[in-house]
């Protein structure tokens, strides 16, 4: 704490630390509202943790970047007050903020690798922190602060650079970078939405901890309604750059009065809870030994080690792991995107890795895949209706016939048919996503391999594209094999869940038998980190909490 | 037509100039309506004379026709030899950026062979060989400038082969043909786009070398001739060689103009001096 502060620990747990008066942020004009943020007001208290929520463009990272004076010059402050210890942040000169900057409010970023200078040793990097406000900054110090955000070996560390960590490991040292001068404000844009959930759920102990210790106000910034149950003493959930609701986190959880916070509340994926369906008795994907390994310079990594998976008609079985797991190599070994070591993928009998470029093509029609990113995916020179069609084309179509076929897949995914002549920029995320699941069904395919299909939209639209996708599996009998990082969306719509890591399946079964009693203890750790998710059995806690 | 000159000035500025150029190479014929190597007055007479608007050479030979005339020359042999070249790149580029691997290899190694070599002198020499000619001259300035093309589509393709949109039109089992040309080739243009408007400017300029150093077609005038031709009488009439090459340097600074603007254009987070 800084100095003042400590005099006032007595009665620090309410007094108000940063105080934020109908704040407006104005937007370029080409832009598709007027404003970043309207008339926004609220305070934080020290000792507090306030999430501000919302879903990508309601101007919440906005918000963060003018406290901390970070705005870029096409978006101006147009009125309000920031306040900050009393002091009117607003007004202060470029020499002022700087110095204001780390020592009263210091800031994480979502991404560690970006925020950290690939060039720098660790111990140096934080040193500059102390350098810059004219401290001199001991090794000690360094050390103690490594220590202090749970890294260890904190003494060997210092020489280590940021390329040598985890991703984890990274936004430690951002913390670390952050907290260096005890500010009695921190800021945390996202601070997790870049690492694995495991590595989740230990940042986010991390800065609940220091806060504590240090008794600081944290204004932390997320899209992820686990993680403010999680983290949050109270929440304001921003909406096109307004603030629609204010609350304690249980008011705001349990009772939400605005309809868009119903409606994001109802977003956030919950398991299945219907009667399971009933397993088919015909294998239509069967790996078997399948074997892949990359060379990352002269280490040789084993991305598949051995999966084995049958995928029976009618089935959709989710592969959850963390990056690195091998889950998207494994996808792409079975549409031959990837060549495996070794191994067998059999569909209905037919061994795919053993065929010609020519044997695929009648594959191609009934295999198809759903890719992560909806803006990398399609694209961007080409026509929507010829995107649709390129599949049907490809396979003998005249082109009258393939607009045909493209218009009425286009009707399957609810879009209007006139999508057919505009182009992919025009679209949002959740209906690209749309545009790209009628791509894949427009031959008809009986295998859908969906790699991520949700991760990169906000949680209303992935909600909608889990319902698409749940519907059409139905309609059409569609097997699909669901790859994802969240096991929250897995517990939604798959029937069964297989858990990987490092390249193996640790464990797979009934999507319910998983989330119930896990077997093995990295499936238990996975379920533990889920956000949202705390004390109790898992049972209880998957229903009660996701 | 406002907010567009406002939005990308050079592109407007550029774009201006070659529509000038081209103008003046189509109606060369009307308001010149005879051979520019005709001798039509008395030699050295200065720019403003009666009867040559910007002066004669030493054969009394019209400098304006001269020039008017030159700028189809240098434009016709700018553009078909850049095309010609472009084609040369693109197929080469598309060839090892798409096959990869040994096509790759040997595809790189033979532009870097064309590299290693002076592209001026390579150029000379060829049309040396070749006998100077209209044909020749655009055949060396296409032959020794393919090589930056090919690198650039091959890195374009090498890129965009990682790209998800391309892996999914391979899923959708799409031919390798149709790969390359509706998915890959539409993407990989625009850099090649603006390096072709920047390659005419570099063709203007090697064909000027050319017939500066006598090794011109004899039946085109052009504004490289020109610029030699009036070398060796400097010093008794500038304008024989200061004309043209102004006209070289206008046509050259506004196909670098117009080739900015396109890349800004084209992909505006390159350079953000143009956009509002």
């Amino acid at each position: 704490m800084a100095q003042s502060a400590s005099v006032e620990a007595g009665y620090a747990m309410t007094k108000k630390l940063l105080g934020i008066d109908d704040l407006s942020i104005g937007l370029p004009v080409y832009a598709d509202r007027p404003r970043a943020v309207s008339k926004v007001s609220f305070s934080l208290n020290e000792g507090e943790i306030l999430c501000v929520v919302g879903e990508s463009g309601s101007g919440k990272s906005m918000i963060a970047n003018a406290i901390m004076g970070l705005l870029p010059r096409e978006l101006p402050v147009l009125g309000g007050k920031i306040d900050l210890q009393g002091i009117d942040l607003l007004t202060q000169t470029p020499a002022q903020l700087r110095s204001l900057r780390g020592s009263r409010m210091g800031m994480v970023f979502q991404e560690p690798m970006a925020a950290l200078n690939p060039l720098m040793r660790i111990g140096d990097q934080i040193a500059e922190v102390f350098y810059v406000h004219g401290l001199p900054g001991k090794p000690q110090q360094i050390i103690d602060l490594l220590r202090a955000v749970n890294l260890p070996d904190p003494e060997a560390l210092i020489h280590v650079y940021p390329h040598m960590l985890s991703g984890g490991q990274r936004q430690r040292v951002v913390i670390a970078m952050a907290i260096a001068l005890e500010p009695a404000l921190l800021i945390a844009d996202e601070p997790t939405t870049a690492l694995d959930v495991t590595t989740q759920a230990q940042i986010l102990n991390l800065i609940r901890e220091i806060q504590r210790r240090r008794n600081s106000g944290v204004l932390f910034i997320t899209h992820d309604f686990g993680v403010v149950r999680e983290i949050a003493d109270r929440v304001i959930v921003m909406k096109d750059g307004e603030l629609v609701e204010h609350g304690t986190v249980s008011d705001v959880l349990k009772r939400p009065s605005h309809d868009y916070t119903k409606k994001l509340l109802a977003a956030v994926p919950k398991p299945n809870t219907g009667a399971p369906r009933p397993r088919s008795e015909r294998t239509i994907l069967k790996a078997s030994h399948l074997r892949k390994t990359f060379w990352r310079g002269n280490k040789e990594v084993a991305a598949l080690n051995d999966i084995n998976l049958d995928l029976r008609k009618g089935e959709t079985i989710g592969l959850v792991g963390e990056s690195g797991s091998g889950k998207s190599t494994f996808a792409r070994t079975i549409v031959n995107l990837i060549a495996p070591d070794s191994g067998e993928i059999r569909f209905e009998g037919t061994d795919l890795h053993s065929l010609s470029r020519k044997q695929w093509k009648p594959f191609r029609k009934r295999i198809q895949f759903l890719f992560q990113d909806p803006f990398e995916s399609l694209d961007p020179r080409r026509s929507v209706g010829d995107i649709i069609a390129a599949g049907p084309m490809a396979h003998g179509a005249s082109a009258a016939e393939a607009r045909a076929v493209a218009k009425e897949k286009l009707r399957l995914v609810s879009l209007d048919p006139s999508a057919l002549d505009r182009w992919p920029h025009e679209f949002s995320g959740g209906q690209r996503q749309r545009i790209g699941i009628a791509r894949a069904l427009a031959m008809n395919a009986e295998l859908l391999i969906a790699d991520e299909p949700v991760s990169a939209l906000d949680v209303s639209v992935q909600a909608q594209i889990l319902d698409l996708l749940e519907g059409l599996r139905d309609k059409l009998g569609l097997s699909m094999l669901f790859i994802t990082h969240d096991m929250r969306v897995a517990a939604q719509i798959c029937d069964r869940i297989a858990v990987m890591k490092l390249g193996q399946i640790v464990e797979e079964a009934p999507a319910r038998e998983i989330l119930s009693n896990p077997q093995h203890p990295y499936t238990k750790t996975l379920i533990a980190s889920v956000p949202g998710l705390s004390g109790e059995s898992a049972n209880h806690r998957t229903v009660e909490a996701l | 037509m406002k907010s567009f000159v406002r939005r990308f000035p050079r592109m407007a500025i550029g774009s201006a100039i070659i529509l000038a150029v081209i103008a003046m190479a189509a109606t060369a014929p009307i308001f010149f309506p005879f051979s520019p190597w005709d001798m039509r007055g008395s030699p050295f007479e200065p720019p403003g004379s009666p009867d040559f608007l910007l002066g004669s050479d030493a054969l009394g030979r019209d400098i304006a026709a001269g020039i008017a005339h030159g700028a189809w020359v240098s434009l016709m042999i700018g553009g078909i030899s850049t095309m010609a070249s472009l084609g040369i790149g693109v197929s080469l580029g598309a060839l090892a950026g798409y096959v990869g691997g040994r096509v790759d290899d040997a595809v790189m190694r033979f532009a870097e062979f064309f590299q290693t070599i002076p592209s001026f002198l390579l150029a000379i020499l060829l049309v040396a060989i070749f006998r100077p000619s209209i044909f020749s001259i655009i055949a060396a300035i296409a032959l020794v400038s393919w090589p930056p093309v090919a690198r650039v589509v091959r890195a374009e393709f090498l890129s965009l082969r990682k790209r998800e949109f391309v892996q999914a039109a391979e899923v959708l089992g799409v031919s390798h043909m149709r790969v390359v040309w509706q998915t890959l080739l539409p993407n990989a243009l625009p850099p090649v786009i603006v390096l072709g408007s920047l390659m005419v400017a570099n063709a203007v300029l090697t064909e000027s070398a050319l017939s500066f150093l006598g090794l011109g077609d004899a039946n085109w005038m052009s504004w490289g001739f020109l610029v030699g031709s009036g070398r060796s009488v400097i010093r008794i009439g500038w304008w024989i060689s200061v004309l043209p090459g102004v006209a070289i340097f206008i046509t050259v600074l506004g196909l670098n103009l117009l080739g900015e603007g396109l890349q800004t254009w084209l992909n505006p987070r390159l350079s953000k001096r143009d956009m509002p």
